[in-house]
């Protein structure tokens, strides 16, 4: 059985991801079920993470995201990472494997 | 020709027969009724209106006939393309049934625009979308703007054209509701308002005339430059908040009567005005108030017409 943390994410197939970016945050429209989500900076830049890196583990993402968004690697928690993605795959944004 | 140049004699026969088919721009709209209330009220409240030969396309093809019933007052039927998609009214209540259902069919149907549930009204090339949900005072709003030179473009529908700011005039008479008749009888004393329809669904409604102006001006698209949501709150002071992008994209959105049908396209259309132009909340307790806040805010140069 594949730990947790092992696990490695990408889009979900069939998925197209669009962005809208606003004063406060971004917009995501889920082209597949038509639903727009409002992500703040950390989900949004996760998204785009995995759209250029497909098949990071949660630990890789956590260290792109907080370089993008000129972080330090502990300003963003493992666990948030990781419900962050868990939310993601209930959506049907991700999947992991 | 305009419908005010129809004799009511010939406007009842045509109802009757073959059809009036008038320009309510962006859509025409074939109307048939036997009922010769109806015709006259019909012909009050859309003088200015272009009507056309009956072999014209029709957007949309309405019926209003009266229904039969021994127990109850007389009913009148709303019916399009030969389906009555809603409960009879009472015959008397005819002209508030083919607003209600014009109203409609074209949230239905007209699926090539961005249909925003807003007033729109204009003025030296800037459009201001006023969107809210029923009872927030968007029609009062808009009519009483309409009543002090501003054009007049919709109290319902904000009909946007997608990738664009552009929004189409669907200039319909504004339906004014309970209290809002007297405010707007004295708000405008020289406004035409209609007969007021008792114990609607939505309580007493009476229309206003759309100013002639605005009607003659109904092909004319405009640019939206500001998106205002009024809030009436009686005895409020006026108050303005701004909005965050994403706060009014998704107040915009939410009332779109079309954004889950139109998809991407309504997602990029809500972003794009929510990014062009200042959103603001407008909390007002009266329309002297209102108005005054409004032409303030105009004068900005955010509200500029680009």
């Amino acid at each position: 059985m594949t730990a947790v943390r092992d696990l490695t994410w990408r889009i979900a197939p069939g998925q197209r991801l669009v962005f809208e970016d606003m004063d406060d945050g971004v917009l995501l429209y889920d082209s597949l079920v038509g639903r727009t989500h409002l992500l703040n900076a950390t989900a949004a830049e996760t998204l785009t993470v995995l759209e250029r890196n497909p098949g990071l583990t949660s630990d890789a993402i956590r260290r792109h995201v907080t370089e993008a968004l000129d972080l330090p690697v502990d300003a963003l928690p493992l666990s948030a990472v990781e419900e962050l993605l868990d939310w993601f795959e209930r959506l049907g944004i991700l999947v992991a494997r | 020709m305009n419908l005010a140049d129809l004799p009511a004699h010939a406007v009842h026969r045509r109802l009757a027969g073959e059809g009036l088919l008038l320009h309510i721009p962006p859509i025409a709209v074939r109307i048939r009724s036997p009922m010769r209330a109806f015709a006259e009220q019909l012909r009050t409240m859309y003088s200015a209106y272009e009507i056309a030969e009956a072999g014209t396309f029709a957007d949309i093809d309405v019926r209003i006939i009266p229904k039969r019933s021994k127990r109850l007052r007389p009913l009148a039927c709303f019916i399009v393309d030969g389906v009555s998609p809603f409960d009879p009214f009472p015959r008397d209540h005819a002209l508030p049934l083919l607003e209600w259902g014009v109203n409609w069919v074209f949230a239905q149907r007209m699926h090539q625009y961005l249909l925003l549930h807003a007033a729109v009204v204009e003025r030296d090339g800037a459009a201001v979308l006023l969107p809210a949900w029923p009872g927030s005072g968007k029609s009062t709003l808009a009519a009483s703007l309409a009543c002090r030179g501003w054009r007049y473009l919709s109290d319902e529908f904000g009909v946007v054209v997608p990738s664009t700011l552009s929004v189409l005039p669907f200039p319909r008479p504004a339906a004014l509701k309970n209290e809002s008749i007297d405010v707007m009888r004295s708000f405008a004393p020289d406004a035409f308002i209609g007969p007021i329809f008792p114990k609607t669904r939505k309580g007493s409604v009476a229309h206003l005339r759309v100013p002639s102006p605005s009607v003659r001006r109904a092909r004319d698209p405009a640019r939206i430059t500001a998106v205002f949501f009024p809030d009436f709150q009686a005895g409020a002071p006026v108050s303005v908040r701004p909005l965050s992008q994403s706060t009014a994209f998704l107040k915009l959105a939410h009332n779109a009567f079309n954004y889950e049908m139109l998809g991407e396209t309504a997602f990029r259309t809500v972003a794009a005005i929510v990014r062009a132009v200042p959103c603001r909340i407008i909390r007002y307790g009266d329309l002297e108030a209102a108005h005054l806040q409004i032409e303030i805010l105009m004068k900005e140069p955010a509200h500029a017409p680009a």
